[in-house]
C-alpha cells in the first residue's frame, strides 16, 4: 500500500539496485540540513525552553531566563488545563477516527462497481477532503452562525438547537465538522485496499453462492484490515494535530469544551506570553502523539527490499 | 443451482439500492455545504446573517467588493509567491534526496526513511514557538529581519513540506525501473548525470505530484503564517481568517463577501485536484498526510 507508486511500472522481480560505490551522499545535505535547522534544531529549543521561565521580558535573551526545572510540567499537569484539554483532543480524534472508517469503507464499497456518472461521484467525495481547512472552518462558522441556516433549519420544526459555536455543544460541532472533512481519507485507503482483492476470490465467493453481506464480512474485509487500521491511526493523528479547523471555528481563546491541546498551546505561548509553560504543553501532546506513531512506525514496511508484492 | 453469472455480477459487493441509498445520502451531506457556499457567495450579506440558503436576489457584486473590503489580492500574492517557491525547491531537494535513499545502500538509510514519516506527525504547534525564537535569535545576531517576511515562511513551508515531499518521490523512485540508469552508468555516467538525465525525465508524475503537495501544504497552513509574518506579507488564509474573526467585532457584517473570499481561496486548490486527481490520490494514501 504505502509503496504504490502511482503510474508506475510494476515489476515483480526487480532487484533493489543498492549499491555501496560512489554514494552521492552529499545530494542529502541541502534537505537534511533544512530539516536539522528548521525541524530538530527547534524540537531541542522547545525542550530547553519547556525548562525555562521564559515570558515576554525574558524572550529577547532567552537562553539567560531563568531554569526552573521541572516545574513548568509541575504547572502544565497540576493547573487546570492540561488534563481537560488532553481529554477533549484525545476522545474528539478517536470519535473522529473510528467514525470515519465505516463512513469511508461505505462509500468505497459503494463505489467499487461501476455505474453512470461513478467518476463524478468519486470527485465529489473527495471535496470535504481537499478543501483547505481555513476555508471548510470560514464555511461551517457561518453555516452555525447564531439565527444562521442551521438554527432556520431547525426553526421550521419548532426547534432551538441552542448556541453551536459556544457552550458544551462546541464540542460536537467540532466532531462533526471534522468528521465532514475527514472522511474521504477512510474512503481513499479502503478503496486502495480494495484494489488488492483478486478477481479469483470474486469468483470464489460467487460459486460458493455467498450473499453479498457474508462476502463482504467473510471475504472482502479480512483484506481489508490494514488499510483501515491505517486510516484510523493516520486520520487521529492528523485530528489530534489539527489547528487549524478549531482555530478558525471558534477563534481564540476557544470556549471550554473545545479548547484541543494545539488551541491551548498556541494561546499559552501567543496570548498569554508563558512561553515556558506553552512548550511544556507541547511537549505533553508530542508525548501523546508518539504512542499511535510509534504503533504506525512499525506497521510501515520502509524498505521495499523486504515487502513481499502483493500482485494483482 | 447452475445460473450463471456475469463478470458484473460476480464482482458485486453491494446489492443496486443500498449503493444509491449510500451513494446519494453521502452526496446530499457532502454537497449541501458546498452548495451553501456558492449561494451564499452570491447572496446579500445580511441574508446570510439571517440564516438565508436560497438567495432571492443575485449579488455578484460580492466578488468585487471583497477585494477592497479586505487585502484578499495582497495575501493571495504573498501565497502565491511563497506556496510556488516552495514547491519548486522541495520537490528539487526532494528527488535529490529520495534518489539517494531509493538507490544506495548505506549506514542510516533506514533511520532517514523512519524519520521521513515521524517528522509529518509532529504538532506544528510544538515547533512554531521555538522556531519563531530561533529566527528572531538569528536575525538579531546577523542584523537581518527574518520574522516577518516571506523569506522566514519560504524557509519554514520548505522544511515542513520536504519530509512528504521526499517519501512520495520515495515511493515513485522505488517503481521505476532501474535497468536505464545501470545501462548509463555502464556508459560511464556519474551518478548527478543518471539523476539529471535519467531519473528527473522519467519522474515528471511524482515532481508534479510532490511540487503540489508542497503548493498545499503553505496554501494551506494558518498557524505558521499568523505567527511569522506581518499586515504586509500574510498569506491568503490569515487574510480569510482575520476576515471571519473581524465579523463578530459589532461593525457591519459582510458574510457574502466572506463566502466570495472563501470561494476565492478553495478555487485554485479544488483545481489543482481535479487536475491531477489521478496522481494526487496515489500520493494521498502514499504518506497518509493532507
Amino acid at each position: 500500500m504505502v509503496s504504490t507508486a502511482p503510474g508506475a511500472v510494476r515489476r515483480s522481480n526487480r532487484r533493489l539496485a543498492a549499491r555501496r560505490e560512489g554514494r552521492p551522499l552529499w545530494m542529502l545535505a541541502p534537505g537534511g540540513v533544512l530539516m536539522v535547522v528548521v525541524i530538530v534544531v527547534p524540537l531541542i529549543i522547545a525542550l530547553i525552553i519547556s525548562l525555562l521561565d521564559l515570558d515576554q521580558y525574558t524572550l529577547r535573551s532567552w537562553l539567560q531566563a531563568p531554569f526552573i526545572g521541572l516545574k513548568n510540567y509541575v504547572e502544565a499537569v497540576g493547573g487546570s488545563q492540561l488534563m481537560p484539554s488532553v481529554g477533549i483532543s484525545v476522545s474528539f480524534a478517536v470519535i473522529v477516527a473510528v467514525v470515519s472508517l465505516p463512513i469511508g469503507a461505505a462509500a468505497a464499497l459503494a463505489t467499487q462497481n461501476a455505474f453512470r456518472g461513478r467518476a463524478i461521484v468519486r470527485s465529489c467525495f473527495l471535496i470535504p477532503y481537499v478543501l483547505p481547512a481555513f476555508v471548510v472552518g470560514t464555511v461551517w462558522r457561518t453555516i452555525f452562525l447564531r439565527g444562521g441556516v442551521v438554527d432556520q433549519a431547525f426553526g421550521l420544526f419548532g426547534a432551538h438547537p441552542g448556541l453551536w459555536l459556544n457552550g458544551p455543544q462546541s464540542y460536537w460541532s467540532l466532531i462533526l465538522v471534522q468528521l465532514w472533512t475527514s472522511w474521504p481519507f477512510a474512503y481513499l485507503l479502503v478503496l486502495a485496499g480494495l484494489q488488492a482483492v483478486e478477481n479469483e476470490v470474486h469468483e470464489a465467493s460467487a460459486l460458493d453462492g455467498a450473499g453479498w453481506w457474508h462476502k463482504l464480512w467473510y471475504v472482502i474485509f479480512p483484506y481489508l484490515r490494514g488499510p483501515a487500521a491505517l486510516a484510523v491511526v493516520i486520520t487521529f493523528l492528523h485530528n489530534f494535530n489539527a489547528f487549524t479547523l478549531p482555530y478558525v471555528l471558534f477563534g481564540v481563546p476557544a470556549p471550554d469544551a473545545v479548547d484541543v491541546l494545539p488551541l491551548l498551546t498556541y494561546v499559552t505561548s501567543f496570548q498569554s506570553f508563558r512561553f515556558g509553560l506553552s512548550a511544556a504543553i507541547a511537549v505533553c501532546s508530542l508525548i501523546i502523539v508518539a504512542i499511535p506513531l510509534f504503533a504506525y512506525l512499525r506497521a510501515v514496511r520502509l524498505d521495499v527490499g523486504e515487502k513481499r508484492e502483493v500482485r494483482a | 443451482m447452475s445460473r450463471r453469472y456475469r463478470q458484473s455480477d460476480v464482482m458485486r459487493l453491494m446489492p443496486g439500492p443500498l449503493v444509491v441509498v449510500i451513494v446519494v445520502v453521502l452526496l446530499i451531506v457532502v454537497l449541501l455545504p458546498v452548495l451553501y457556499m456558492l449561494l451564499s457567495s452570491v447572496n446579500s450579506d445580511t441574508a446570510v446573517a439571517a440564516g438565508g440558503f436560497w438567495p432571492r436576489s443575485l449579488h455578484f457584486d460580492n466578488y468585487l467588493k471583497v477585494w477592497s473590503t479586505v487585502n484578499l489580492a495582497g495575501g493571495i500574492g504573498n501565497s502565491v509567491l511563497v506556496c510556488a517557491a516552495t514547491a519548486v525547491v522541495s520537490s528539487v531537494l526532494a528527488i535529490a534526496t529520495a534518489f539517494v535513499l531509493v538507490r544506495f545502500s548505506f549506514f542510516g538509510r533506514i533511520g532517514i526513511l523512519r524519520a521521513l514519516l515521524a517528522l509529518q506527525s509532529i504538532p506544528g504547534t510544538l515547533i512554531l514557538l521555538p522556531v519563531f525564537v530561533l529566527f528572531s535569535t538569528i536575525g538579531q545576531t546577523l542584523g537581518v529581519a527574518i520574522v516577518g517576511t516571506r523569506w522566514g515562511l519560504f524557509l519554514t513551508y520548505l522544511t515542513f513540506a520536504l519530509p512528504f515531499s521526499t517519501w512520495v518521490m520515495v515511493t515513485y523512485l522505488r517503481g521505476l525501473p532501474v535497468e536505464l540508469e545501470e545501462a548509463a552508468r555502464i556508459d560511464g555516467a556519474s551518478s548527478w548525470r543518471v539523476l539529471v538525465r535519467i531519473v528527473v525525465p522519467l519522474s515528471w508524475p511524482g515532481i508534479v505530484v510532490a511540487a503540489i503537495f508542497a503548493f498545499l501544504l503553505g496554501w494551506n497552513d494558518v498557524l505558521f503564517s499568523s505567527a511569522l509574518t506581518n499586515p504586509g506579507t500574510r498569506t491568503a488564509a490569515v487574510v480569510l481568517q482575520a476576515f471571519a474573526a473581524s465579523q463578530e467585532g459589532g461593525a457591519i457584517p459582510t458574510y457574502g463577501q466572506m463566502m466570495a473570499a472563501s470561494l476565492i481561496c478553495a478555487v485554485p486548490v479544488v483545481v489543482l485536484y481535479l487536475v491531477f486527481q489521478r496522481y494526487l490520490v496515489g500520493g494521498l494514501t502514499a504518506g497518509g498526510v493532507k
